[in-house]
Formats: structure tokens, C-alpha cells, sequence
């Protein structure tokens, strides 16, 4: 899904930038007000943490292997979408100027997708769930669904850039990431989510971290 | 990131004038030719600014094979849409396929600019990662007035980057001498996700772990919120001065070029 260089024009490109830039500025402050800033080293180990786990290739039906995002899975057990935006930030800033890996100029829209989209889609997605359909269902349908989204946008995207046709672009990236979104994202987050839960319950806050202060 | 994280930081730790630039000039020139890539519409343009890449990965001594495999490598997902675009793109048509599928003169084109830029632009950036270490380039971005916190951020999990990188690499080396292999048919399909979700729950937790760890660490030598990263004074040289103004006297000249012979 790391759209690369030249796929966006560059005064749409700029437009994601900002967006990607306001998000930061308010993530940078919710770090500093509710996290207790000095916390953000943890969040910098653990964004190389999700480096290494984005490299893990995981089978998917039919021959191909995918790979997880993990957008939701920081989110859900940090309990704030911001902690997911900035993990995968500073995943996806390495990734684009170090392994070429998402592009330069297409670094805000990458963020945008990847970081806003899936953190807030993965987040909300399970707050909301959680009391309709309870917890574990919630964290399946919330990470598939944090993938899911995420490729719809990148198809919606690509298509107001005149890049790639809109029909034909949501049924690839939408079919494609709706099959690899429910096993890479959706099993895999429930699996971990509950392995995490039984060895560091402590860790899962269920809470939305600062939502009182 | 199927050629080894460690050969990128080896690659960038040897010596040619290239690599002894200043980080903040390469991070300049990378971002100058990669935005002008994206904003030209020309092909020719673009082959030459990849030819002056070409050259600069001459001078720099980096292997080329190793190169060609890195950009190579990363290109699938932008070559594959850049290669539709013969069949989706409307315009005047040069052939019918069977199937009533068509490639058109525009989208051809179309396609071939996108997958130039595409070339330049990745070649660029691994060009500047193979010349610059990691940090280098993180130092360098603070200099120019990053914000600290993402500075900080940036430089501590690419301090970690290849600890997980080498613990990824144990685990799957442990799996298999034990024959674990995600396509073995003989066990479940559940069960082989199942191992794959704990290994991504182990690097997980041992990455929070390691985390907290250093935070109470960075507590105990006295870091607080204001602590900012220490940056040794760089003073540009010559060379530094001499690369920037060719880099951009190439670009204004192509571009001028293209202004008054292609339009």
C-alpha cells in the first residue's frame, strides 16, 4: 500500500503533507500533555519493534503472503490512536528515506493512509465495537477494518490523482487488502491482542489514555 | 528490505567523496532531484537525471549490482499500476488485443513516465542511503530544523532498528532448524498463524519491554522533556558548496533546455 514517487502530483502531495502535519502537531501534544512526554523513547523502541514485525511475511490463502501494518494493534493496546500515528510515522519516514520503500513526496499521503486512517479506524473501531459485539470480535473486525479503509482511501487517492481509474482501482486494492486485511491484520492482531492480554494484562489499558486529562 | 539492513549500513560506511559530503547537502540534493522528478512531465528529462545519479553512484564507489538490486527490488507495487496504464489510460489506439483490450498511445506513455520517475526517484534514495549512515541522515534533518521530537524519536528507533532486525533474524533461523515453514501444508493453517502471531507478539512485547527499559534508563541520566540531542558543529566545506550549486545548476539547465527546445 506505500504509494510511491510520482504517482502524486505534487500539489496533492502537499495537501497530505499538511494534513500529516497537523495530526503530528497534536499527536506531538498529546504525548507531551497525557503520556507524560518523557515517554516518548518508549514509543521510538517500539516503533523499531514494528519495523521488524512489518518484515514478518504471513501466508495468505492462495499463494501470496502478506505482511502486517500494526497500526491497530498499537493503538488498541496503548490505548490511543496517536500512539499509532506515531509508530507508524516513524516507521513509514525511515521506510520512505532509508529502503525507498513509499515515497519521498508521497510521504504525507503514506501517512495519512497508514497512520491516520488505520489508527483511528483501528481505535474507534474496537471502542465502539467493544460493547456491541465484545471484545475479542471487536479487535478481529477494528484491525481488518483499519486495512481495509486504509486501501479504499489509497484506491480514492490514486484516482483524484489521475493515476490509477477509480472502479478498477477499488476493486483491486479493495478485494486484495479486504482478504489480506482479515488474516495479516484482523487474526493476527486478535492472536497477539490476546497473547499480550495473558502475559502483560497490565499493558492493556481498554482506556482511552488523557481522555480525563 | 530483502537486501540486508546491515549491507545498506555498510555500504554507507565507505569512503569517496560522495560520502564525505555533508549529511544535510545529500539529504538537499536527494529531496531537490526527487521533487523535480516528480514535478517534470518530460521522459528524456528524466533519463538524464538518471544518468547524473548513475554517475554519482560511479564516483561514490557503491557496488552497482547492489544497487540495481536494491531499486530492483522495490519497484513492484509502482511498476505494476505503471504498467496497466497501457490498457486503462484513453486515448488514440495502437493495438486491439483479443478480449477487446486496447493500449493507447497516451497511456503507454503515461506509463513509461511513470515508471522513469519512479526509477529516478528510488535510485535516488538509495544512492543517499548508501552514501550516508542512518543517523547521519536523522542528524542532519535536525539541523535543518526537524522538530526535536520527531528527531529524537528518529534516532533512537534506528538505534534499535537493527537490534529487532538481528532478534527477527534469530527467531526465524530458530524456527528453521526446528523445519517451521509458513507454506508446510502439514500442519493447520490456524496453527502456522498462530506461530507467526507470537513471534510478532515476542518482538511486540520485547520492543515495549526494551522500551520502558530505556526510558527509565534516559530517567535515571537525568532526561527530561527539554533534552534535546547533541549535535556536533559541522561547519560546510567547499566541496559541500561546489556539489550543491552543480546539482542545481544541472537541474535549472535541463529544465531551460527543455523550455526552449521541447515546447
Amino acid at each position: 500500500m506505500h504509494i510511491p514517487d510520482g504517482f502524486i502530483p505534487l500539489w496533492q502531495a502537499v495537501i497530505y503533507y499538511i494534513i500529516a502535519i497537523i495530526v503530528g502537531f497534536y499527536s506531538i501534544r498529546w504525548a507531551r500533555t497525557s503520556l507524560d512526554e518523557r515517554k516518548v523513547p518508549l514509543l521510538a523502541v517500539l516503533a523499531a519493534g514494528i519495523f521488524a514485525i512489518q518484515a514478518m511475511n504471513i501466508p495468505i490463502p492462495w499463494g501470496t503472503s502478506g505482511h502486517m501494518v500494526g497500526a491497530a494493534l498499537v493503538a488498541i493496546v496503548i490505548g490511543s490512536p496517536f500512539a499509532g500515528f506515531l509508530v507508524l510515522t516513524t516507521v513509514l519516514i525511515i521506510q520512505a528515506l532509508f529502503f525507498g520503500d513509499g515515497g519521498v513526496t508521497a510521504l504525507g499521503i503514506n501517512i495519512f493512509n497508514m497512520a491516520i486512517i488505520s489508527s483511528w479506524v483501528g481505535f474507534y473501531g474496537f471502542k465502539w465495537l467493544k460493547p456491541v459485539i465484545s471484545e475479542v470480535p471487536a479487535v478481529f473486525v477494528a484491525a481488518w477494518a483499519s486495512i481495509f479503509l486504509a486501501a479504499i482511501a489509497c484506491a480514492i487517492e490514486l484516482s483524484l490523482a489521475g493515476t490509477f481509474p477509480l472502479t478498477l482501482g477499488l476493486y483491486f486494492m479493495g478485494l486484495y487488502h479486504a482478504v489480506i486485511g482479515m488474516v495479516g491484520e484482523g487474526l493476527i492482531t486478535t492472536i497477539a491482542f490476546l497473547a499480550i492480554k495473558g502475559v502483560r494484562p497490565d499493558l492493556i489499558s481498554g482506556e482511552e489514555v488523557g481522555s480525563h486529562g | 528490505m530483502h537486501v540486508g539492513i546491515s549491507q545498506i549500513e555498510s555500504e554507507s560506511g565507505k569512503k569517496s567523496i560522495i560520502h564525505s559530503l555533508d549529511g544535510r547537502i545529500k539529504l538537499i540534493i536527494t529531496l531537490c532531484i526527487i521533487i523535480y522528478a516528480v514535478y517534470t512531465t518530460k521522459i528524456p528529462v528524466l533519463w538524464v537525471m538518471e544518468l547524473y545519479l548513475l554517475v554519482l553512484i560511479l564516483v561514490s564507489k557503491v557496488s552497482f549490482s547492489y544497487a540495481l538490486k536494491r531499486v530492483l527490488l522495490i519497484l513492484p507495487f509502482g511498476g505494476f499500476i505503471a504498467l496497466f496504464q497501457p490498457f486503462i489510460k484513453p486515448g488514440v489506439v495502437l493495438y486491439t488485443l483479443p478480449l477487446d483490450i486496447t493500449i493507447t498511445y497516451e497511456g503507454t506513455i503515461f506509463g513509461i513516465l511513470l515508471l522513469s520517475r519512479l526509477i529516478v526517484c528510488l535510485t535516488a534514495v538509495v544512492l543517499l542511503s548508501s552514501v550516508t549512515p542512518i543517523q547521519e541522515i536523522v542528524n542532519s534533518g535536525r539541523r535543518m530544523g526537524f522538530p526535536r521530537e520527531l528527531a529524537l524519536i528518529l534516532s533512537l528507533t534506528i538505534r534499535y532498528l537493527f537490534m529487532f532486525y538481528d532478534e527477527l533474524e534469530r527467531i526465524r533461523n530458530a524456527q528453521k532448524t526446528r523445519c517451521f515453514d509458513i507454506w508446510n501444508k502439514k500442519t493447520s493453517y490456524m496453527w502456522r498463524l498462530r506461530q507467526i502471531a507470537y513471534t510478532i507478539v515476542m518482538l511486540f512485547l520485547r520492543s515495549y519491554e526494551q522500551g520502558e527499559t530505556v526510558y527509565f534508563s534516559m530517567l535515571s541520566r537525568g532526561y527530561s522533556g527539554e533534552s534535546d540531542m547533541y549535535q556536533e558543529k559541522k561547519k560546510i566545506s567547499l566541496n559541500d558548496y561546489l556539489f550543491i550549486v552543480l546539482t542545481l545548476i544541472l537541474i535549472l539547465s535541463i529544465e531551460l533546455i527543455r523550455h526552449f527546445y521541447f515546447i
